[in-house]
């Protein structure tokens, strides 16, 4: 609060305060008429884990590859690590690990002879490439495929070797675009934690994901995108707290009286801060006290056939801010 | 190459050393399709169809028929080499494998990937030009230690239609039937119309129009010259080697932007 604290700037920064590595305003990005990313303003600080949800279409990897260097920005401006990625590209790629949507392995090649061909793509040395390499087929827990082909396996298999391939040249910044999809809930949690120690080291970690709850683990801050634009941005506590409730209480009614009950349950709710939402196969209620919503629910004679109190997640946040339906 | 690229220390001889590991996983195929396509084409059409030809007596030609050929089958060897390399391995680091936009990740930048593949698509014409020539001297085809000048002049003619061939392959989106259309409409005929078989003389005109055109022509002016000693003025040797090059000059530049465009979207 005080301006002597906040100018401090002395001992351990947090990321709060650390400088920004990323720094993109009126960032926009067209194919052609279409506006794929349209003039977001992004701030990514040095040592946190930050994330981009959207829906599909989103443009949250066109957001990702113009921050990778591949993409040039159509218009606004854009710094990664201070330089500018029209004129410095592959200097600040030097600097970065990727992981696309899409592996861009080396099919026809062995797990190690991707990792040691991509490690001279840097311009590393074999010798400092071979301890490293091995290094990484453990990280990537394919120490026993190491000297097999990469074609035959599995895709969660390549998914770990190309996310232990962006290590390569110890990146300061790691981009991840949906580097968990087609993982094995063990394969997940393992890359959480690895992804956690090396936020640790400081490595500063952008990621895009369809998981909410990966997103809740992992990110500091986050932002939703849909068409394009920003339409929410914060915390994962604090997008939750601003955006739905403390819990959500699920009702179910008997088939077809879901809809009949919304005018009951309001009722029953006259005077506690609540929304609730009809799905076709039940009743959501965002209030801050779940258990006592479902009691006067209850008490006004309403019947549920089932009831369950949880914990609001970002899930929640996310399909108020981006809608349920599918709109393509 | 570029001066921003100059401190990240990425190199077009990594992408040459990429190509060389994934030619050790395919070399045997590789030294399969180097030794036994001379030996079909000396055998078929050196030793065959010569036996044929030169039954009147060496004739028009001048010398055997092998001999008049092997500089020909060498330059179009190295043609049809440099044509599929520029084609299938460049597909599939677009398209299938996708391996380009991977490399396009690291501090290369398109135009050094490209470089990088048309550097190791042009060792690898000169070593199989070697290889080809070696195999045609055993059957008598050399004539005399000049015809070593075809090897360079191979590469040369192979690498200048292999440049325009990348930047052509990296256009192309879609599965489709663009290879197809390079291998069938520009490949085959300028084999059969550059003067492999028969000097273009025995061409109607517009027969020899397309011979002045293809790339092919001049490389196997250059190489039969070489081999069979000096019919051409100094003026028509720079007259096909500054065509050569004018082709590998151009396509190379076309082959830089086509794979900038294709990796930076
Ligand atoms: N190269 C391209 N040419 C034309 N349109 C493109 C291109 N790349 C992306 N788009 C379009 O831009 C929009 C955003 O795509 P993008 O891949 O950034 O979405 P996303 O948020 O990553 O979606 P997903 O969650 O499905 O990966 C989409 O409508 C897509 O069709
Ligand atoms: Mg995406």
């Amino acid at each position: 609060m005080e301006a002597t604290v906040t100018q401090g700037n002395t001992g351990a920064q947090s990321a709060a305060d650390a400088p920004a590595l990323i720094v993109a305003k009126n960032l926009t990005k067209r194919f052609g008429d279409f506006t794929a990313v349209d003039g977001i303003d992004v701030e990514v600080r040095r040592g946190e884990a930050f994330g981009f949800l959207g829906p599909n279409g989103a443009g949250k990897s066109s957001t990702m590859r113009m921050i990778g260097c591949v993409a040039p920005v159509t218009s606004g401006t854009l710094r990664s690590l201070g330089l500018d990625p029209a004129t410095d590209g592959p200097r600040i790629r030097a600097r970065l690990g990727v992981v696309p949507q899409q592996d861009t392995l080396d099919l026809e090649l062995t797990v190690r002879e991707n990792l040691f061909v991509y490690g001279r793509y840097f311009g590393i040395s074999r010798a400092a490439l071979r301890p490293k390499v091995a290094e990484l087929i453990e990280f990537a827990q394919l120490t026993e495929r190491a000297d097999a082909l990469v074609e035959p396996l599995s895709g969660g298999m390549k998914r770990r070797l190309t996310i232990a391939r962006s290590l390569i040249n110890d990146p300061e910044i790691l981009l991840l675009d949906e580097p968990t999809t087609g993982l094995d809930p063990q394969a997940r949690h393992v890359l959480w934690d690895r992804l956690y120690r090396l936020k640790h080291r400081g490595v500063t970690l952008v990621l895009t994901t369809h998981y909410m709850d990966e997103a809740e683990q992992l990110c500091d801050r986050l932002v939703v995108m849909d068409g394009g634009r920003i339409v929410a941005e914060g915390s994962p506590q604090q997008l939750i707290a601003e955006h739905s409730s403390r819990e959500v209480a699920e009702l179910r009614f008997a088939p077809g009286e879901n809809a009949a009950a919304e005018a009951g349950v309001l009722a029953a709710l006259h005077g506690v801060p609540a929304r609730v939402e009809a799905l076709p196969d039940r009743l959501l209620l965002y209030v801050d006290d779940g258990e006592a919503a479902v009691t006067r629910v209850r008490e006004a004679g309403l019947d549920p056939v089932s009831s369950l109190v949880r914990r609001s997640t970002l899930e929640d946040v996310f399909l108020r801010l981006t809608g349920r339906s599918l709109v393509d | 190459m570029s001066a921003a690229s100059a401190p990240t220390g990425a190199s077009i001889w990594t992408v040459v050393e990429y190509q060389v590991r994934l030619a050790r996983s395919f070399w045997r195929s590789i030294l399969i399709v180097g030794v036994a396509t001379p030996l079909l084409y000396v055998l078929a059409l050196g030793v065959g169809l010569g036996t044929v030809v030169n039954r009147n007596g060496t004739g028009e030609l001048g010398v055997p028929y092998l001999v008049f050929v092997a500089p020909a089958f060498l330059t179009a060897a190295a043609l049809q080499i440099g044509a599929a390399d520029a084609s299938f391995p460049l597909m599939g680091g677009f398209k299938w494998a996708r391996t380009f936009h991977g490399m396009a990740a690291t501090p290369l930048s398109p135009a050094q990937i490209c470089d990088g593949q048309l550097t190791w698509i042009a060792i690898r014409l000169f070593a199989n030009s070697a290889v080809y020539l070696a195999i045609m001297a055993m059957f008598g085809a050399a004539r005399s230690p000049w015809i070593l000048l075809a090897v360079p002049i191979a590469t040369l003619t192979g690498i200048a239609f292999a440049a325009p061939v990348a930047a052509f392959v990296a256009t192309i989106e879609r599965e489709g039937n663009g290879l197809n259309v390079i291998f069938r409409f520009v490949v085959t005929p300028m084999f059969l119309f550059s003067g492999t078989f028969y000097p273009i003389s025995q061409l109607p005109q517009w027969g020899q129009w397309l011979a002045w055109v293809s790339p092919l022509w001049h490389g196997t002016e250059l190489a039969r010259d070489s081999a069979l000693g000096g019919g051409l003025s100094l003026l028509a040797v720079l007259g096909h080697l500054l065509y050569l090059v004018l082709w590998f000059v151009v396509g190379l530049q076309l082959a830089r932007w086509r794979f900038r465009v294709r990796l930076t979207k």
